[in-house]
């Protein structure tokens, strides 16, 4: 007698024991997607067409936002079976493999209201239940709204669905300066055009563009100053000049100019126009893109013979080589991470590159055609750039290991040197 | 002897599960955890929010298009085209070719001659570099020959140059035949008007 009780004394203890080591487990706080890990999994998300107006463009366009991110694998709508006007009910998901489901109505009277609900499947709970109100216009944005919450509350990470990348198109011989959503969506115009424009640059708080555009055989820089809707000329030097980045609190403009010879780097004060010279080489110097500390520049030199990429410190002292794979490698563009910079190579036809600042880590990103001016998002997860592998220069995006490359300027239009906004 | 297996058994299975990695593959850093806290954080807002379901109203300020201020052309100078033919360069070169010798001796010779005339240089290349580059290695083509007709005793002042970079091709076509076409420098005459 004594001996079983003292058994079940025991096994109620080391039960318990299991009890709570498996409940410890289950405490840590949910993770949907983990994606600072390296082998991290991709999130099962169904995304239901939502009722009323608009809902089938709304579903699309959040679809196609979280879809770009790679984190998370779309369940193919074919395969719901759960109506969309049906209220959420857990087994009709689980049985799909979907984590995840987002549901949504909208109705349209003087305005567009549209509510969204994100329900985690496991516990059959919502996590997300939000309206949106919104005019006809503002649609897509308001699309893009909901998917920034959505990625926000499965990352915790802010989403770039609401960024814009400028770029520069051409037609029937003239160029101008246009905006477009990060989807393509909403091409509008933002400066009046000319025959010859290069190279655009964004400050980094969204405020002013800075571009080269050559009039009456000159090339300058100009500023689109977005506050005071003014476009000025900011460096006129006889010579080539040439953008090149901003710096940190948007008072400097660092270009390339020939002025004295050749083309070298300066770094001009806009306010007072004054210009500090920051190399001095034998050769071409072209091409700075500013690192996001503002400590740094890459720029392109040939004053080893062939084009290849540097960095230098903000005051031109300490100059490096960084790349030494391939005779040709200019357009240099820095992570805003800092981590990385994105170029473009020549390997018979141009390819994007990614290296890391001190020349480490070299991985080719594309292989299709001449990929060119590659630059980053502000959240330095994906990469745009120009390419020409549908026959006409267009404006492309990818995730910065390559995968999902994509065009997004409109097909048949000739578009180059795109810049991703700054996201504010 | 079989109680003894179940509570060995059952022993067992606690220091498994002890041992078992913690659902995240990965251990969080310290500023991980704090994006992990906004995460949750974010869903208990929300779920405290949601009986009431709060509302956002989605709109935005457009960037203004901005008009660019007509610049009036500071020349008198009427062009005069075509009067002399391209002269060409190597890939990736800069240097006058011997072969463009002749061209630019009749350059600099009209120039001695027509005394109130210019020359604009305009330097080029052909497609396959990337756009920045090209630009500045037109203006190293351009100014290379400008060197070349100073050495031939015309004056610097009347010598412009000018890059286009790749920017205006004469021919389009992926051969190295057109490429070689695009890899010039061109002259334009500037007259005085009214000579």
């Amino acid at each position: 007698m004594i001996k079983k009780r003292k058994f079940r004394i025991v096994l109620v203890g080391v039960l318990s024991a299991l009890v709570m080591q498996l409940s410890l487990l289950a405490a840590d706080a949910k993770v949907y997607v983990d994606i600072s890990s390296p082998a991290f999994r991709r999130l099962p998300i169904a995304i239901q067409e939502f009722t009323g107006p608009y809902g089938k463009d709304i579903s699309d366009i959040i679809r196609n936002d979280l879809d770009f991110t790679g984190l998370f694998v779309g369940i193919d709508k074919e395969a719901f079976v759960e109506s969309p006007s049906s209220p959420f009910n857990a087994k009709n998901w689980s049985s799909l493999g979907a984590e995840a489901v987002l549901k949504g109505a909208s109705s349209e009277g003087k305005t567009i209201s549209v509510s969204a609900s994100l329900y985690d499947v496991y516990p059959g709970t919502a996590i997300l239940q939000k309206g949106y109100t919104t005019s006809k216009e503002y649609v897509r944005l308001l699309a893009h709204t909901i998917a920034n919450d959505v990625y926000y509350l499965l990352t915790g990470e802010k989403g770039v669905f609401k960024t814009k990348i400028a770029f520069i198109a051409e037609g029937k011989g003239e160029r101008a300066i246009y905006q477009m959503d990060w989807d393509g969506g909403r091409m509008s115009k933002l400066s009046s055009g000319g025959n010859m424009i290069l190279s655009i640059r964004w400050a980094r708080d969204g405020s002013k563009l800075a571009f080269s555009a050559e009039r009456h055989r000159q090339w300058a820089v100009y500023l689109l100053d977005f506050k005071s809707r003014s476009e000025k000329k900011i460096f006129a030097a006889k010579g080539t000049n040439i953008v090149g980045d901003f710096s940190p609190d948007g008072n400097n403009v660092i270009l390339s100019s020939s002025k004295d010879g050749k083309p070298e780097l300066y770094s001009m004060d806009i306010a007072s126009g004054n210009a500090t010279r920051l190399s001095s080489s034998h050769g071409i110097e072209v091409s700075p893109s500013v690192s996001p500390d503002g400590k740094q520049v890459a720029f392109v030199s040939d004053r080893g013979g062939s084009p290849q990429i540097y960095t230098m410190k903000a005051d031109g002292s300490g100059v490096k080589r960084i790349t030494f794979d391939g005779s040709y490698n200019t357009s240099p563009s820095w992570s805003p991470k800092g981590d990385r910079i994105v170029y473009s190579g020549r390997r018979g036809t141009n390819q994007v590159f990614i290296i890391n600042p001190d020349g480490s880590g070299l991985i080719q990103l594309t292989s299709q055609g001449n990929n060119e001016d590659p630059s980053f998002s502000p959240d330095g997860r994906y990469i745009t750039f120009t390419s020409d592998r549908d026959g006409v220069k267009g404006v492309y995006i990818m995730r910065t290991n390559g995968e999902a490359q994509k065009r997004i300027s409109p097909k048949g239009i000739k578009a180059f040197c795109p810049r991703w906004a700054p996201d504010l | 002897m079989r109680k003894i297996v179940v509570i060995l058994s059952l022993i067992l299975s606690v220091f498994i599960f002890a041992g078992c990695p913690p659902q995240k593959v990965v251990q969080p850093t310290p500023a991980e955890q704090q994006e992990m806290q906004a995460g949750s954080e974010a869903q208990e807002s929300a779920k405290k929010l949601s009986g009431t379901k709060p509302s956002e109203h989605v709109s935005e300020k457009q960037l203004a298009r901005i008009e660019s201020k007509e610049e009036p052309s500071a020349s008198q100078y009427k062009e005069v085209k075509d009067l002399f033919e391209d002269i060409y360069f190597d890939y990736d070169e800069y240097q006058v070719k011997p072969a463009a010798k002749s061209v630019l001796q009749k350059v600099a010779n009209w120039l001695l001659l027509h005394r109130g005339a210019r020359v604009a240089v305009e330097g080029h290349c052909d497609e396959r570099g990337t756009n920045e580059y090209n630009l500045a290695l037109g203006d190293r083509r351009a100014k290379s020959v400008r060197d070349y007709l100073v050495a031939l005793g015309v004056p610097s002042g009347r010598i412009d140059t000018i890059s286009y970079g790749e920017e205006k091709p004469v021919c389009s076509d992926k051969t190295e035949a057109c490429f070689s076409k695009n890899r010039r420098v061109h002259f334009v005459i500037l007259k005085e008007a009214g000579k």
